[in-house]
């Protein structure tokens, strides 16, 4: 990789509006579009040449094809407010592909549980084809708030919940989960998680009690995304690396995703 | 291209920059703290275009740093409170350094301690290792995240001296003290450091400063303060350079919100001789290499030959300097 190619003015081909204030934004990148791994993340800024904000924000890789790569983005600050107002033409300044990607191959599994709260969908279309063409069955748990605020392309076995019941189980995607894991139906699973943090951690303890292993993608704060800030750490309770029982890791040079039961959340 | 402009736009200009006996390439380094060890940025950075990389502060030990939250953004800026979390002078001597031997360019060691002795002992530790580009050491006083971690000796006049004449026994190469802007005034300090032996001294780190979550009615960092960056704190930056200038003949380092190479002008006419650039990083891991390329268009384009023209070149009218201005 050369410095030149890997920060890319890149030109927005298609923008579609899911929802209001739910975009995806498919953009002429052919580093990210050839490079990509699901689970890796672009970082990008708000708007070329602009001081305030200044700093990029981080959104996963939701789809990629030929040389084009698609991001979907949830309006809910100053950043995505302005990224959901790009139009088709316009340029965006992207960084990546950055971080790891999801951890497909641990061999602990035979049945991948995507697990999903809202636009932690983002990296999952891409987790989905890579699954299916290794032959791994997939079972997907999709919650939101309500039945507009989908984003199914490329989802597969799909059990939709939602909070207002206007679509599917009325509920959380945990509750319709956990119902599964006590049938036991899924055969020897392994949990893709991606949501809230409320979501996260009522994963982390639904497969601690299943003992089953589980994946957590995390969203921390970043400045860099490329390790050189050191602002994006989550806690674990590694034991290793100092005397308080703490150390941090940095979501965006070690993950984003991590093994549930050493992430404290 | 046309003939009449060839005199000026084809002879390159000269944007060589001295600290003491140590010749910089170009004017432009990378902040402490804001460029890793060198290594995180390289596959976004051509490192060997930057005049010189200053090294994450490191200290004896390792450290982990806050808990997070970590970071913040604020208008053109940010606040951080990262808590010098870094490998520790060991790690950093056996691993980064050598790897930083590679590239054809300066380096300069950042040293972080709670203590006069720590701070001899990490110096003396990376003396003994030194690699032949090590141009010397900056000496983090100043910073505001920690509760033990220099910043009771950058507040104090008197112990800023003390811990450079301390070091200063222990080094030839550059002794540069990164100073604080959270003092009500620069001046003396740069005149104690000029006294004790110091070769520059780096105005400024962070300005101490603080956001709030209004929802939780709770702080949106860890520490409850942390320290701004970025171009909201670059006109205090300024104003701390020209204080300094004006007191003391020593030579400077200007860092604050340097985004674009007209930001680094502004700094070397003050009266900084060679610049850093810092949280700009985060946004553009090569922002370093465009403000040197844009420095170098600038002089192109005002038909300066050397760079070092406009160091200190600053005109303030004779009745306001009287004046104390
Ligand atoms: C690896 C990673 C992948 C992500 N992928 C997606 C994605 O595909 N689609 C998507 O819509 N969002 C994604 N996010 C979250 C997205 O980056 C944040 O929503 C965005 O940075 C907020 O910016 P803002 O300016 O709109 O919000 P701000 O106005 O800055 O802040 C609004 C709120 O968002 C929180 N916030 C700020 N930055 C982040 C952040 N980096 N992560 C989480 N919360 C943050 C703040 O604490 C605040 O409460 C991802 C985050 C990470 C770390
Ligand atoms: C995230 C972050 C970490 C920093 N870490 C250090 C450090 O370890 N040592 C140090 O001397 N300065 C540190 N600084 C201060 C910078 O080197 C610089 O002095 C300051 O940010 C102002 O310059 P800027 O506005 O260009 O960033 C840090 C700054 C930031 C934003
Ligand atoms: S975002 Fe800067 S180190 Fe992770």
């Amino acid at each position: 990789m050369t410095p030149e190619d890997s920060q890319m003015l890149s030109r927005v081909t298609r923008r579609r509006e899911i929802a209001p204030g739910l975009v995806t934004l498919r953009f002429l990148n052919p580093k990210v579009a050839h490079t990509t791994v699901a689970g890796q993340f672009v970082n990008v800024l708000p708007k070329v040449g602009f001081l305030d904000p200044m700093l990029r924000r981080p959104f996963s890789v939701y789809n990629i094809d030929g040389d084009e790569a698609e991001i979907i983005i949830q309006a809910h600050g100053r950043g995505t407010n302005i990224l959901t107002e790009t139009r088709e033409g316009d340029m965006l300044d992207v960084l990546g592909p950055l971080g790891n990607p999801w951890n497909t191959a641990s061999g602990d599994f035979k049945t991948a549980v995507l697990l999903i709260g809202g636009v932690g969908v983002a990296s999952m279309q891409l987790l989905t084809r890579t699954l299916v063409s290794s032959d791994v069955p997939v079972q997907t748990f999709y919650g939101a708030r309500s039945k507009t605020l989908f984003a199914l392309d490329g989802l597969t076995n799909l059990h939709l919940s939602t909070d207002d019941g206007s679509e599917g189980f009325h509920g959380s995607n945990i509750a319709l989960l956990r119902s599964q894991l006590e049938e036991g139906s899924i055969a020897s699973p392994k949990l893709f998680v991606c949501g809230p943090t409320g979501m996260m951690r009522a994963a982390k303890a639904l497969a601690a009690e299943f003992k089953i292993p589980c994946e957590l993608s995390l969203e921390t704060e970043m400045a860099c995304g490329i390790g050189i800030c050191q602002g994006c750490p989550v806690v674990t309770d590694d034991e290793t690396f100092n005397t308080t029982g703490k150390r941090f890791r940095l979501v965006c040079m070690e993950g984003p995703s991590f093994a549930a039961e050493r992430i404290v959340i | 291209m046309s003939q009449s402009s060839k005199n000026i736009s084809t002879v390159a200009p000269d944007l060589r920059s001295r600290i003491g006996n140590v010749e910089f390439k170009n004017p432009v380094l990378v902040a402490s703290g804001t460029f890793g060890y060198g290594a995180e940025a390289k596959d976004y950075c051509d490192i060997e275009q930057l005049g010189g990389i200053v090294t994450k502060s490191v200290s004896w030990k390792p450290r982990v740093g806050n808990h997070p939250h970590r970071i913040v953004e604020t208008p053109s800026g940010m606040l951080n409170s990262i808590g010098l979390a870094n490998v520790g002078v060991h790690t950093f001597v056996k691993e980064k350094l050598p790897y930083l031997a590679k590239f054809d360019t300066k380096i300069i060691a950042n040293i972080a301690a709670s203590s006069m002795e720590e701070y001899r002992d990490v110096l003396e530790l990376i003396e003994q290792n030194a690699v032949e580009n090590l141009a010397g050491y900056e000496i983090n006083v100043s910073c505001p995240n920690v509760k033990d971690g220099g910043l009771s000796f950058g507040t104090s006049v008197e112990r800023t001296e003390e811990l450079t004449a301390l070091l200063r026994q222990s080094t030839d190469r550059l002794l540069i003290i990164k100073l604080t802007p959270n003092v009500t005034s620069v001046a003396p300090f740069a005149q104690a450091c000029e006294r004790a032996g110091a070769d520059a001294i780096s105005l400024i780190n962070t300005v101490v400063g603080m956001a709030v979550d209004i929802y939780n009615r709770e702080p949106r960092l860890s520490t409850v303060t942390g320290g701004v960056s970025g171009p909201a704190v670059k006109p205090i930056a300024l104003a701390k350079v020209y204080d300094a200038r004006k007191a003391s003949a020593i030579p400077i380092i200007g860092i604050g919100g340097i985004i674009t190479a007209e930001d680094a002008v502004e700094f070397l006419i003050v009266g900084s001789s060679v610049i850093q650039v810092g949280t700009a990083n985060f946004v553009h891991p090569d922002a370093g290499v465009r403000v040197a390329k844009g420095l170098e268009e600038f002089l192109r384009a005002q038909g300066i030959a050397h760079v070092t023209e406009l160091v200190n070149s600053l005109k303030v009218r004779a009745e306001l300097k009287a004046a104390g201005w």
